[in-house]
């Protein structure tokens, strides 16, 4: 048992009495993210900087308790949720630009900093950061570094791995540790980004940054059907256009946004497939012309493309904050994240559209179709226990159809919480057992967000002792 | 067994085994384990140079014959193969389907994907196209109990568990046995162009400024002082700038014309365009990457900002220069690389001057490493240098994995 006076005491001591919170009216707010469920932690901190947190991890680990890290809350697996109490780190406090080096397209940041307050701070420069989940207003780069996020644009600059140089972390013993992709040995910068917290807690990020395109369009084709819509994103996709984000949103999804943000989308349509290209002007046309045909050859109904500035971040505004203008609709959903190979995006629409008419539930789509990424949105009602059994079950179909497809069972929120007894579905024991030798060499006592990623069954047993290695015999 | 194959610096391994199959692999890797056998694997060979020596070498494990193409889907843009494919065969795969990686290894009609992958290869175009790594959706590896393991799978965005392959690239063959990849791939671009001008050094940083300020950005930009047979052109300058130019043929065709009004005005007058032959010539400026002069050179490579090139580039010119050495360099305005190989053609004891200009990576010269080395240099230097922070780390990775040291034990950093 947690002595939870003692653990408040102590923190108190070295964090000061307003970083503290262990009241359960305080504690409330860092007990769940956006997947749904929620538990207490016996504590929540804001700490100012990596010393503190390397002061928390080591009262933590003198306590015996759980690290859980905690950007914006924005996650979708349960992953910042304290399953097993303990200590919750909020990087709110955390969220400074340390340094910019723009002639190197490098930024230093805290965790903690929001995604979209980078891209602001750098556009004067003519630069901006390349991962922009929909969530970028409110999520922080930490927390999409813990999952590999990746958003619309990933399609053409990929997720957050692609764009992290290097990072300081707090490790098992406290310690506050640097890495950069330049440092000789193996590539732990890779390997953090992802992990989704359960090997350190990361506290500052060495960002790339991009140049700003110089030329940018953004237009729609309206279908009769998703699977329409689909089969030409595939097209597209194989033809080789270089779009820089290919979106697709269902009748649902579009009549939720239009009847929130009327951004001009047509609500008649089936779906819509939002297209963006950047780049040169004449490639940005010739590629627009090329999109256009091969949108109309798949019986595109209509096609519009912003005219100004204004009318393209409509396009965008309405179609980040999908998930949002469902609150219309039903008083809950759950989104579901999957990726299938490209081509095979007609056939899981499909699949989606079936197992969504079994379970007699609503159900939207918004899919990072260029990336062959789903994410279906059921509706329901959680006070109705028979819904909330048709919203797993219905969930656990579609993961299962997108890996008969040849997909996996996330492709940008992670695994967390909720998809950790899924986990088996995509690999073999040995599979499994190999990445908690990898758990296992950074967090031997399993404190960093424990009840991540694997599945309950699978704690540890499988997993061998390690020698000694001597490294300097000759 | 072709014995200097294999050798690694001045140690060669009691037998070579070469694998007919991930099975067979396996099956060797959990013996050498299990009796305590000291194992490298091999691809091609093209980057064992890069490295310390194993402090223990007794088992040649060779993929080579492990070269199929599993999967190859143009339509989704992935590429999936085993481990001994060549560099070579996957592109002309690639290119059959107007599909391209930009690995940019040297030796590409000998470098395997495994070998490339493991030794963590780094090319110029990476700064537009990302690192190989990045290229990378899932792998299959053998660990040293004979373990099979796969990571990842065959899409585009994967968060599901660790992103081990992340890991196993750029180990250096420490932790796993890679035997497959499956890999992103990219639409061939229509227009390749390799501009190439002679840079004198009075009109350098104007150069570099003007270059920095391109409206279209240069898939790779380099200035290579010295490699006179790697690229072509007039020994007598001080050095070249090199532009890599791809997309489509417009936009090539405009950044031609921005490209030579720039040097142009920074006060370089001609630039000599190569289109056919751009993807040979520039193929050969990568081999130079480890390319030995004779017996009495040595290549180092440095990393980091763009925009902190000049003063790691000037160091490397004036330890080698202190030490009556000549520096051949190539530096990467995109990457921020820079390569610098030092030689004596001219004065003697080669040796007793690389070990003095060595000793400086201990300050002036910190964060270098050696990449190509005599054998003799070799075993008696390090070649990684001071290893990182995050070292503890890094052991507690090879000790989870790799127990008994079965793979290349003392090989890599800090004698991993």
């Amino acid at each position: 048992m947690t002595d939870v006076g003692e653990l408040g005491r102590r923190l108190r001591e070295v964090l000061g009495a307003d970083a503290v919170k262990t009241s359960p009216e305080d504690l409330a707010a860092y007990s769940f993210d956006a997947c749904g469920d929620d538990r207490l932690p016996d504590a929540a901190v804001l700490p100012n900087d990596a010393r503190e947190v390397s002061a928390i991890v080591r009262i933590g680990r003198d306590c015996g308790v759980p690290i859980v890290a905690r950007g914006a809350g924005t996650g979708l697996c349960g992953g910042a949720i304290p399953v097993s109490g303990g200590i919750v780190v909020s990087f709110a406090r955390m969220n400074r630009i340390v340094s910019l080096d723009i002639p190197g397209r490098r930024a230093r940041v805290q965790a903690g900093l929001v995604n979209l307050d980078l891209s602001r701070a750098v556009a004067g420069h003519g630069l901006f950061f390349g991962p922009d989940p929909s969530s970028q207003k409110s999520s922080t780069l930490g927390g999409n570094a813990a999952t590999n996020a990746g958003g619309p644009r990933a399609y053409s600059c990929g997720s957050m791995s692609a764009h992290v140089l290097g990072l300081e972390f707090v490790d098992a013993t406290g310690d506050i540790v640097a890495t950069s992709i330049d440092d000789p040995g193996y590539d732990l910068t890779a390997t953090l980004v992802g992990s989704e917290g359960t090997l350190g807690v990361v506290t500052t990020l060495d960002l790339r940054l991009l140049r700003a395109p110089r030329a940018v369009r953004v237009a729609f084709a309206a279908f009769d059907a998703i699977e329409a819509a689909s089969a030409c994103v595939s097209a597209i996709v194989a033809a080789g256009i270089g779009a820089s984000a290919l979106e697709i949103m269902d009748r649902t999804i579009v009549r939720a946004v239009e009847a929130h943000y009327s951004a001009g989308y047509p609500i008649e349509a089936g779906a819509v497939l939002l297209i963006e290209l950047a780049g040169e002007a004449p490639d940005v046309e010739a590629g627009e012309r090329a999109v256009a045909n091969l949108a109309r050859e798949h019986g595109a109904l209509a096609w519009r493309s912003a005219a100004s500035a204004r009318e393209r971040d409509a396009l965008w505004a309405a179609r980040k904050g999908a998930a949002g203008a469902l609150g219309r609709i039903a008083p809950n959903y759950y989104i579901q994240d999957a990726t299938v190979p490209r081509t095979r995006l007609p056939q899981a629409m499909r699949a989606v559209e079936a197992i969504a008419r079994d379970c007699g539930l609503p159900v939207g789509n918004v899919v990072h179709a260029g990336d062959g990424n789903l994410h279906p949105l059921i509706m329901f009602d959680r006070r109705v226990q028979r819904q909330r059994e048709a919203v797993v079950a219905a969930g656990h179909e579609i993961l299962a159809a997108c890996i008969d497809l040849g997909g996996t069972i996330s492709g940008e929120h992670g695994i967390g919480y909720e998809k950790r007894d899924t986990l088996p579905l995509v690999y073999s024991s040995d599979d499994i057992a190999t990445m908690q030798r990898l758990h296992d060499a950074f967090d031997p006592a399993r404190m960093f967000n424990p009840e991540k990623i694997f599945p309950q069954a699978s704690v540890c047993s499988e997993v061998l002792e390690p020698a000694t290695i001597d490294t300097a015999s000759p | 067994m072709n014995a200097a194959k294999y050798t690694l610096g001045t140690r060669s391994p009691d037998f070579a085994h070469v694998a007919e199959s991930v099975a067979d692999l396996s099956a060797m890797l959990r013996e050498c384990d299990a009796i305590g056998r000291a194992v490298v694997v091999f691809g091609g060979g093209t980057l064992q140079g890069i490295g310390g020596v194993p402090a223990r070498y007794d088992v040649a494990l060779d993929c080579s014959r492990l070269d199929r193409i599993l999967e190859h889907e143009p339509r989704d843009l992935t590429i999936a193969a085993e481990a001994g494919c060549t560099l070579a065969a996957l592109d002309q795969a690639l290119a059959g389907a107007g599909r391209f990686l930009p690995l940019d290894a040297p030796r590409a009609s000998l470098a395997t994907l495994g070998g490339t992958l493991a030794s963590g290869w780094l090319g110029p175009r990476r700064a537009t196209y990302g690192r190989p790594r990045d290229f990378v959706l899932g792998t299959t590896c053998v660990l040293a109990d004979g373990t099979i393991a796969s990571a990842g799978g065959m899409v585009v965005k994967n968060v599901t568990g660790y992103d081990l392959s992340k890991l196993y690239v750029g180990s250096h063959g420490t932790l796993v046995a890679l035997t497959r990849a499956n890999l992103r791939t990219l639409p061939l671009p229509p227009a390749r162009r390799l501009a190439i001008a002679a840079l004198h050094e009075g009109t350098r940083a104007r150069t570099v400024s003007h270059l920095a300020a391109l409206p279209i950005e240069p898939t790779a930009a380099l200035i290579v002082k010295g490699f006179p047979k790697s690229i072509d052109g007039n020994d007598g300058v001080d050095g070249r700038i090199v532009i890599l130019f791809e997309g489509s043929e417009r936009t090539v065709d405009a950044a031609t014309r921005e490209l030579r009004s720039a040097l142009g005005s920074a006060g370089v007058p001609e630039t000599r365009l190569l289109d056919r032959e751009a993807g040979p010539a520039f193929a050969r400026l990568i081999d130079a990457y480890v390319e030995p002069l004779g017996s009495r050179s040595m290549t180092y490579r440095s990393y980091g900002s763009p925009s902190q090139t000049t003063p790691r580039l000037d160091a490397f010119e004036r330890v080698g220069h202190a030490n009556e050495l000549e520096v051949e360099t190539i530096e990467d305005l995109r990457t921020g690389d820079v390569i610098a190989r030092i030689s004596s053609r001219l004065t003697p004891d080669f040796a007793a001057r690389a070990v003095a200009f060595d000793s400086q990576r201990r300050t002036a010269l910190a964060g270098a490493r050696i990449v190509v080395a005599p054998e003799r240099l070799r075993a008696r230097l390090d070649a990684w240098g001071a290893p990182p922070a995050s070292f503890a780390t890094m052991k507690a990775i090879k000790a989870r994995f790799d127990p008994h040291g079965t793979f290349a034990p003392g090989r890599f950093v800090g004698k991993l």
